[in-house]
């Protein structure tokens, strides 16, 4: 992305879904422990990427928290609680087609000039630098919480399952 | 006008204009009156960005035809959509400009929606700036739009736009500003807090277009690629994006670059009303204000 001078990625894997509805608690993605020894101690910058997240259902605002398993809905968003950021999803909305409308194609053949389909997942980047900061200076690893908050929908969405990405990283730049 | 250029107004600005309020209302309302099988019509123009058509770029995707580098045209395609969208609308009524809806200024955290946009009626006549047509959507009937703003205070602050601002990299300031666009619909949409469980229609890239104040909003992002270009220069893409088109629109990002060669140029502030003296409401503007490239 683009600041220059990427140095290095630590790197986790979401074990679970997170979920969040105006009418139930929400279930709340929390990473397994991501180890930041990889890391160097001098940036400038910090990111959380957020690599392969769906848009094609409600939108919603993505609460990131560091170190934090128990945030949630209620949990004020302040350094104290490790906020580290938002990142916003405008979704689809749902489905408006037949079975298979919203089945992403695979890479576009050759020749094919459409664009490629536009539920490919996106990738959403926190700017976080003073959080990790906090997180480095914590221990030498850290969880991630993201707790989605729905902020518009249709009657097609699926209020539970709003949270779904392949992956996340820190990324620091010098 | 002496050089072709048109003002895009702000929406503060266009409320202490009458005659350009009124213009840009006339050309909504007739849109909007025209059946949805016609290409002028209101229901046809933003059936290109959601229901039907999904045409917008939102977020990154490969290229086509193999090309796998990514690409994220979220923000020339917006500025086609706009140009095209406008020249629409004046062909209802010449007067009428697109203006742009500040979310960061003191008075949208205050009132959020701006009154000219909130209002359900002006005088005894439906305010066509309130809400817009939607096609019937199987199994959901044809209706018009609804909003359930949230709080105004939650609205993207000056603060997060001047940081954006500041970025230097086209890719980074794309990721950010996107970001924040998409903050603000999901905040105009909204969430109906009474059942159905169902939000409004700004919210939602199927309905967005639908609901006025869309475009309002895109020319807010638009006129903010257009101050990031003034501060980091006009051509600051990567360059494998300039020959990419912008379907349906028959042009290309490099095309869009350059807002003057697209014919308009933004209000400087959003308390400025428009230059008076005009039909449109609109106004000439000069290059040589030492602020254009």
């Amino acid at each position: 992305m683009a600041p220059a001078n990427t140095t290095k990625k630590a790197v986790g894997n979401p074990a679970g879904r997170g979920y969040e509805s105006p009418r139930k608690p929400a279930k709340t993605y929390v990473s397994a422990e991501i180890s930041l020894e990889p890391l160097d101690i001098e940036f400038s910058r910090a990111d959380l990427e957020f690599e392969g997240v769906d848009h094609s259902g409600v939108s919603f605002e993505a609460r990131v928290f560091l170190n934090n398993k128990k945030a949630d809905a209620r949990t004020s968003k302040t350094p104290g609680n490790g906020y580290a950021g938002s990142f916003h999803i405008f979704g689809h909305g749902g489905c408006f087609g037949d079975v298979g409308h919203c089945d992403v194609r695979g890479l576009p053949r050759h020749y094919d000039p459409r664009p490629a389909h536009a539920l490919t997942p996106a990738r959403k980047i926190v700017v976080a630098t003073d959080a990790i900061r906090r997180a480095l200076r914590h221990g030498k690893s850290m969880t991630v919480s993201v707790v989605p908050i729905v902020t518009s929908a249709t009657s097609r969405c699926d209020f539970e399952n709003v949270l779904k990405f392949d992956r996340v990283s820190v990324v620091t730049y010098l | 006008m002496a050089n072709g250029l048109t003002i895009r107004p702000s929406v503060e600005g266009l409320e202490l204009d009458p005659q350009a309020l009124a213009a840009l209302r006339d050309a909504y309302g007739k849109m909007q009156q025209l059946s949805a099988t016609d290409n002028r019509s209101w229901i046809y123009w933003a059936g290109i960005h959601g229901f039907s058509q999904f045409m917008c770029w939102h977020h990154g995707r490969v290229g086509s035809g193999g090309d796998t580098r990514p690409y994220n045209l979220f923000l020339p395609w917006h500025r086609a959509y706009l140009l095209h969208f406008e020249h629409a609308a004046r062909d209802q009524n010449n007067g009428a400009r697109l203006p742009w809806w500040d979310w960061t200024s003191s008075g949208a955290h205050k009132r959020g929606i701006p009154k000219s946009f909130s209002a359900p009626k002006v005088g005894n006549e439906r305010n066509t700036l309130h809400d817009g047509p939607m096609p019937p959507m199987p199994p959901d009937p044809a209706r018009n739009t609804v909003r359930f703003p949230g709080r105004p205070a939650d609205l993207p602050t000056a603060a997060q736009v001047n940081s954006l601002l500041s970025a230097t990299s086209f890719a980074d300031f794309n990721v950010q500003i996107e970001d924040i666009h998409d903050q603000v619909h999901g905040w105009g949409g909204g969430l109906n807090p009474s059942p159905p469980p169902e939000g409004g229609d700004m919210g939602v890239i199927a309905t967005a277009a639908y609901d006025p104040i869309f475009w309002a909003h895109h020319c807010m992002i638009d006129r903010l690629w257009y101050l990031w270009q003034l501060r980091h220069g006009v051509s600051n893409i990567p360059p494998d994006y300039l020959d990419m088109p912008l379907a349906p629109f028959a042009v290309t990002v490099q095309d869009v670059l350059d807002i003057n060669r697209l014919g308009y140029e933004y209000a400087q502030s959003s308390t400025h009303p428009s230059a008076p003296g005009t039909p449109s409401g609109g106004g000439d503007v000069t290059h040589g204000t030492g602020k254009h490239h």
